[in-house]
């Protein structure tokens, strides 16, 4: 019977404990996935044109000419 | 129509000297392991010897795409083919998919333990904020957003390797033919190997 009292004790202690850690862990990794999520441009911005035919460009398609 | 930007390697022209090559690896710093781009000979040593500069072809229905199981790959406007290192996994399908052998790994392994895929971005960096140091980190220089064309078609010496915008680089190339012929009817193929070889 003591044993028993015992062993519910301490499941009720790791039920207890393991749930504050969970919690805890993702409180301290929620700003970091917020921060990745925001160092990456939105889908518009990373699909748009980069490519502009300025002097510099406009240079190269002379000087491969001959 | 809008512009989409392609690679040309022009046979006649290409040394073998991998210039393109080494400038990549310095623009990008690449690590050690990784060739964004190779130079490829047929025939070494023999007669009708052919050399051309490979990368990722950003092709237009890209396989690598197609084959990414968390779909990390993305085209843009103006064609390039670039993919996002915060996806990937490292699973190497891509590089089964790949016609052209264009991604690599940081690491030999096993499923997943290959570390991040890394292919030519057609310098034109990731999906991070353009020129920011997360960028130049993982994706290597952003030079298309700086106005420029790729490092390896800028550095040439021989003039073989195109890139920019297609129309442009196709015309140039047709230029060239009609001016100076190609294979074993080019200028100056006949001083250099006779009339008895031919390709």
């Amino acid at each position: 019977m003591g044993t028993k009292v015992k062993g519910e004790n301490r499941r009720t202690f790791l039920k207890t404990f393991g749930g504050a850690a969970t919690i805890a862990a993702a409180a301290a990794t929620a700003p970091l996935a917020v921060r990745e999520a925001a160092a990456e441009e939105n889908d518009s911005d990373k699909k748009k044109a980069r490519y502009r035919e300025t002097d510099h460009v406009k240079a190269f398609y002379r000087t491969n000419r001959y | 129509m809008a512009t989409r930007v392609k690679f040309l390697c022009d046979a006649d022209r290409c040394i073998e000297c991998n210039a393109c090559v080494t400038a990549c690896k310095n623009e990008h710093e690449v690590p050690w392991g990784i060739n964004r781009r190779r130079v490829v000979t047929l025939n070494d040593g023999k007669p009708g010897e052919r050399s051309i500069s490979m990368a990722c072809m950003h092709c237009t229905d890209a396989p690598c795409a197609a084959v990414c199981p968390v779909d990390c790959f993305y085209t843009t406007a103006d064609a390039v083919v670039l993919h996002s290192k915060e996806r990937c996994i490292g699973c190497g399908y891509c590089f089964y998919a790949c016609p052209f052998g264009a991604p690599q790994y940081p690491r030999v392994g096993n499923f997943g333990s290959r570390g991040k895929m890394d292919k030519c971005t057609y310098c034109a960096g990731g999906p991070e904020a353009d020129a920011s140091q997360a960028e130049y980190a993982n994706y290597g220089a952003n030079r298309l957003a700086e106005g420029k064309l790729p490092i390896c078609a800028e550095m040439c010496s021989t003039k073989a390797l195109l890139a920019g915008d297609g129309q442009i680089i196709a015309e140039i190339y047709r230029e060239r033919v009609l001016k100076r012929g190609y294979g074993s009817g080019a200028w100056g193929w006949k001083t250099a190997y006779k009339e008895t070889i031919a390709v």
